[in-house]
């Protein structure tokens, strides 16, 4: 406080040219903290810290699980305490493995596909909608963005699905994932902001509008496609509410189960045969391994989720 | 409804008026139809005319559209079940035979009131939302503010990104986690406390937990990047003034941030009818008690009725259409808030 008080004399005072003088004594950019800022410094650090032990020992309490043999589970704090990669072995490669590489399959291709038609569609639709004066540009736009508002529920889309005989197959939760009003929003606010100069130069050069949009907005628009695509898979990764709607228990829907909906089974010890002693035995292991497995393709994108963190913290707003 | 366009775009009316307003200074259509204002075209030959300039790229909507038109506005026609009496039946003919078939009643809606489980479902979901805006969303702002007041801000930044972790995990990991370690017999916890995620009283309380454990780290972020956007200048003339923290915090941080908490708290409010139905269920469907019956919430209600007692389709659509408009109704008084208070809409 003292500090505070000589920065707002005036600088003409003796005191400020004593100070002025001795710059490496109190320098106004370096003012000593006070007792009461260092107080909050602590409680605010040691409060960010439970955080962080919060989050990170829960996840290697059930990282250790995966590794451990399922005798000891009772010991397991955050380290294994008999570690084994057994557990893993029945998932990967043992009895497990056909069930979760099955499950594996269809998230690979449900992801696969809809974060390129979804993106791809919406991005596409965003161009002409970006164009200050295209026609019945609000109409369209609100024709997109009541869906986003209201939908007619399960069982209306579920009947709809069944009559394309969708039910049961990973495609129903596929076509449904396709149509997304918020990134095609994203998009449209990038686009806007792209000069209009660069299209004209381009035109002038004669670029086709397939080749003006393939080639100029497109790669122009890197940062924002990135960010769409990056939230499209781990949504389709993550989620299995649609599954939940249009996968049943049927022996044409457990081919179809994307793993997320396979990991849920799995905790409802749905998918685990009960005839299997060390199975029994080791429930939650596997289990834990089977969940740090399907982790693992999260993990190899969190190189991005630092970047996109680090860097300007784009598309945080609901707007883009 | 005019509102909202007005805000995400130019309405017609809007784009008319501001095309003559603006004609010489728009780069693609002022290199060659720049004429007087007097000599404006009427408004559909005006539309008729942009139409032709963008006939090229207007093709790009069709897959958007078709998309949007198949797999969101067909099934609206869905609605129509809501309406139809009990001998609706789809294992006697197909969805046009009972659609022109059979009697046409409001009972279904009227039947959604008498209906205890529905009752139950909508205090459930109120509480479990009411308590994670009381607790969850300040959180969020409370480790944004945290984060920002380090001096460090790489470390800040690191903190940041393992609290997002749980973000990007799937439901069922989440809870899978949880339930390791709340396990009665193994779990770190779970020997302590015994099998509280079996447990009536404990269910919304760790529903809550369980959000917040997910997605505060992830819900900063916002906060945090529109602190970090805060002019530095005004931090230092406040210091120069003799502010303390505390004072800067409370007079400088959160009302620069106050618009942004706004807009979150009433899309928040707008969302007051979903829970979150992934986390909601999973957890029930975890515990083999009967969780399912005092713990239900509409979202849940609503898949339970749709997809597994099939029977009764017209009350399942009426409760999916009525809980829908109810969601619809939130969103428009949000939006009509944020267009009135903020001069932004929600989308």
């Amino acid at each position: 406080m003292e500090e505070d008080k000589i920065l707002q004399d005036s600088p003409q005072t003796a005191e400020d040219a004593v100070l002025e003088a001795r710059p490496h004594k109190r320098h106004p950019n370096k003012i000593r903290e006070s007792k009461i800022d260092i107080f909050l410094n602590i409680v605010n650090i040691t409060c960010l810290i439970i955080g962080v032990l919060l989050i990170i020992f829960p996840l290697l309490n059930y990282f250790s699980l995966a590794f451990n043999d399922g005798n000891t589970n009772l010991n397991v704090v955050i380290f294994p305490v008999t570690p084994t990669l057994a557990a893993f072995k029945y998932v990967l490669a043992g009895d497990g493995a056909l069930d979760f590489w099955r499950a594996f399959g269809n998230s690979v291709l449900l992801t696969g596909v809809v974060t390129i038609g979804s993106n791809l569609v919406e991005a596409m639709a965003a161009y002409p909608l970006s164009k200050r004066d295209f026609p019945f540009k609000g109409g369209i736009l609100m024709y997109f963005i009541i869906t986003m508002l209201f939908s007619a529920g399960i069982v209306p889309i579920r009947l709809l699905m069944h009559s394309f005989g969708l039910i049961d197959t990973i495609w129903s939760v596929i076509l449904i994932s396709i149509s997304n009003v918020t990134h095609l929003l994203y998009f449209k606010t990038f686009f806007e902001g792209i000069p209009s100069d660069i299209e004209e130069a381009a035109k002038l050069d004669g670029a086709s509008d397939l080749q003006l949009f393939f080639r100029i907005i497109v790669p122009m628009s890197l940062p924002i496609i990135g960010s769409c695509c990056f939230f499209t898979i781990v949504g389709c990764w993550n989620g299995y509410g649609s599954a939940l709607i249009f996968i049943g228990q049927s022996a044409k829907g457990k081919m179809a189960q994307p793993l997320a909906y396979y990991l849920y089974l799995m905790l409802q010890s749905g998918a685990l045969d009960k005839s299997d002693t060390w199975l029994m035995a080791n429930a939650q292991n596997v289990e834990a391994a089977a969940m740090v497995a399907s982790i693992v393709p999260i993990l190899l994108m969190y190189p991005y989720v630092v970047k996109y963190i680090k860097g300007g913290l784009q598309i945080g707003s609901v707007k883009g | 409804m005019e509102d909202y366009v007005n805000q995400t775009s130019d309405s017609p009316a809007v784009q008319a008026a501001g095309e003559t307003a603006s004609l010489p200074a728009d780069p693609v259509l002022g290199t060659e139809t720049v004429k007087p204002i007097s000599e404006e075209p009427g408004y559909w030959k005006s539309q008729w005319k942009r139409i032709k300039k963008y006939r090229k790229i207007l093709f790009f909507l069709i897959p958007a559209a078709a998309f949007t038109l198949i797999f969101s506005y067909i099934p609206m026609f869905g609605i129509l079940f809501a309406f139809k009496g009990p001998e609706f039946n789809l294992t006697k003919g197909d969805i046009l035979y009972n659609l022109t078939h059979g009697s046409w009643t409001f009972a279904n809606f009227g039947n959604i009131f008498v209906d205890d489980s529905f009752w139950r479902a909508v205090g459930n979901t109120l509480i479990i939302n009411v308590i994670r805006l009381l607790i969850c969303f300040p959180l969020s702002i409370i480790i944004a503010v945290q984060l920002s007041e380090l001096k460090n801000q790489t470390l800040s930044k690191v903190i940041l990104i393992i609290l997002t972790i749980p973000n990007f995990l799937s439901w069922a990991i989440v809870i899978g986690i949880w339930s390791g370690i709340l396990h009665p017999d193994t779990g770190v916890i779970g020997q302590l406390t015994g099998h509280i995620m079996a447990q009536d009283a404990w269910f919304k309380p760790l529903a809550v937990f369980f959000s917040a454990w997910k997605g505060a780290g992830w819900g900063c972020i916002l906060f945090y990047s529109a602190i970090v956007a805060i002019d530095k200048t005004y931090y230092e003339s406040a210091t120069l003034e003799g502010a303390n923290r505390l004072q800067k915090m409370w007079y400088l941080t959160l009302p620069s941030i106050l618009p942004t908490i706004a807009l979150m708290l009433v899309l928040n409010i707008s969302g007051m009818m979903a829970t979150g139905f992934e986390q909601i269920y999973t957890m029930m469907q975890i515990n083999p008690g009967d969780l399912k019956n005092s713990q239900i919430v509409l979202d849940t209600y609503i898949y339970e009725i749709s997809v597994f007692t099939g029977t009764d389709i017209p009350f399942a659509t009426a409760l999916g259409v009525f809980n829908g408009a109810i969601a619809l109704a939130l969103m428009l008084i949000g939006n009509a808030i944020t267009t009135k208070t903020m001069k932004r809409g929600l989308w």
